[in-house]
């Protein structure tokens, strides 16, 4: 037992440290240094520090991986709008091809043929919204309303395409055709699809894209492209194509050109408006993935913060009562 | 109502030299021919061959496009549209080249019916047409 007045020595000089840290943030941890002085410990300070940021230590990495989130998530957005500005320009530009033929065949969704071929234009890379799904979603459809008993096969492009569309309907699938948009889009280059295409000597095709309406709206079109048989078929059951009269080689010959001509365009219409669309849809994707990212970052440094607070209170209270310990 | 002018339309797949255009008259390099399309022309559907095509705007403009090859279609209501694959005004050929490709040809086209394959004779009378 110690006497009286060493006991109050202790207690003078550890008010004094108290006073000191109270009214220095720092002073937290010379009041614990004292204290621990006072009752004969050794003393480390770092082992004090660490001691209290374990709680936080999991909450800070967790708010320095969703920041890092955010920054790339917003630097692809940044990217995305820049793609989408000179895609945007090739999609206006080429919209007028289409035109003619829809002048003067009309547009016949429910064509009806003996083998049809479904085009699902998807997109390679991930990350862009939920166009993908959309376009797979809309062929397994159109497969089924559009002459169900015909003979049905696919032609996917685009990656993101086959990975899903191989789970249900792998035995329909016919090629697939990845890597199109590794350089800028040409039309020889839709011709070469369109010939893969031809192979399957369909009697109606038909192409399922996103058509980019704006930067934050795509809608998914299907665009039918016939066969010359069909087309002839179609001409003899009263539509347009009767009306104009034919100028060329043989009227066989000409309508074999021209049904190949359309399907290459629009092929090539589709494939520019597809990926205009992806553009535009990874763009909105990352814009919420970033506000999503900073929402949870600002709940993130709020829970950090009352951690924090909480434990300096907790040692707060244990010196406190530690030092009325001491005086009774 | 015969419309005065035509509504023309000039498509390529990466732009639109003419959209909407109100010209006099277009001559179109078909397969079978040359023909010309005024207002007032019956509906026609015609495959285009390499050549050259004729844009009358008015009374004193006259431009000349090389066209590769396409479509022509005109419609009841006097619009023609034009969907080619590649076209160039002639004032950006080279005299020059195009004689010498022509020739070129030629050549190749007279080796490939004597004796060569079907395949090649037929890109060599691809290359005689375009070039003449």
């Amino acid at each position: 037992l110690k006497s009286n007045q060493e006991t109050n020595e202790r207690v003078a000089r550890f008010n004094m440290s108290m006073r000191r840290a109270t009214s220095l943030l720092s002073g937290r941890t010379q009041a614990v240094t004292a204290l621990r002085e006072l009752l004969g410990a050794p003393v480390a300070i770092e082992e004090v520090a660490s001691s209290r940021s374990v709680s936080t230590l999991a909450i800070k990495q967790r708010m320095r991986s969703v920041g890092n989130i955010a920054k790339i998530t917003s630097a692809m957005k940044m990217v995305a709008a820049s793609k989408m500005r000179s895609a945007q320009s090739a999609t206006e530009k080429c919209r007028g091809m289409q035109e003619p033929f829809l002048k003067m065949l009309g547009d016949l969704p429910l064509a009806a043929g003996e083998k049809n071929v479904t085009i699902p234009v998807t997109t390679d890379k991930g990350l862009c919204g939920g166009i993908n799904t959309m376009i797979c979603k809309y062929s397994r459809a159109s497969m089924q309303i559009a002459n169900p008993e015909g003979e049905q096969s696919m032609v996917i492009l685009g990656e993101k395409g086959k990975a899903q569309l191989q789970r249900d309907q792998a035995d329909k699938i016919v090629a697939t055709i990845a890597d199109t948009q590794k350089v800028r889009l040409t039309f020889p280059q839709a011709c070469s699809i369109a010939e893969e295409v031809l192979k399957t000597e369909y009697d109606v095709a038909r192409i399922v894209y996103n058509r980019f309406v704006s930067a934050i709206a795509q809608k998914p079109t299907i665009a039918t492209v016939m066969s010359p048989d069909a087309l002839e078929k179609e001409a003899e059951a009263g539509g347009g194509l009767d009306r104009y009269e034919i100028e060329g080689p043989g009227r066989a010959e000409l309508l074999q050109n021209l049904a190949e001509f359309n399907l290459a365009t629009s092929l090539y219409t589709a494939m520019l408006e597809n990926n205009c669309s992806e553009q535009s849809s990874r763009m909105s994707a990352m814009e919420n993935s970033t506000k999503n990212a900073g929402e949870m970052l600002g709940k993130l440094t709020l829970t950090y913060n009352r951690t924090r607070q909480a434990s300096i209170t907790t040692e707060l209270i244990e010196i406190i009562s530690g030092a009325t310990a001491l005086e009774d | 109502p015969v419309p005065s002018k035509v509504t023309f339309n000039f498509y390529l797949p990466h732009e639109k030299p003419y959209s909407g255009a109100e010209v006099d008259m277009v001559l179109l390099p078909a397969v079978t021919g040359d023909f010309g399309v005024m207002p007032g022309h019956v509906p026609t559907a015609a495959q285009l061959r390499p050549g050259v095509l004729t844009v009358q705007e008015d009374d004193s403009t006259t431009k000349k496009f090389f066209v590769s090859s396409g479509f022509a279609f005109v419609h009841a209501d006097s619009t023609t549209d034009v969907c080619a694959i590649e076209a160039f005004p002639v004032e950006e050929l080279d005299k020059s080249t195009v004689e010498a490709g022509l020739a070129d040809y030629t050549a190749k086209l007279a080796s490939a019916s004597a004796g060569g394959d079907d395949y090649e004779a037929a890109a060599a009378q691809i290359g005689v047409e375009v070039y003449s």
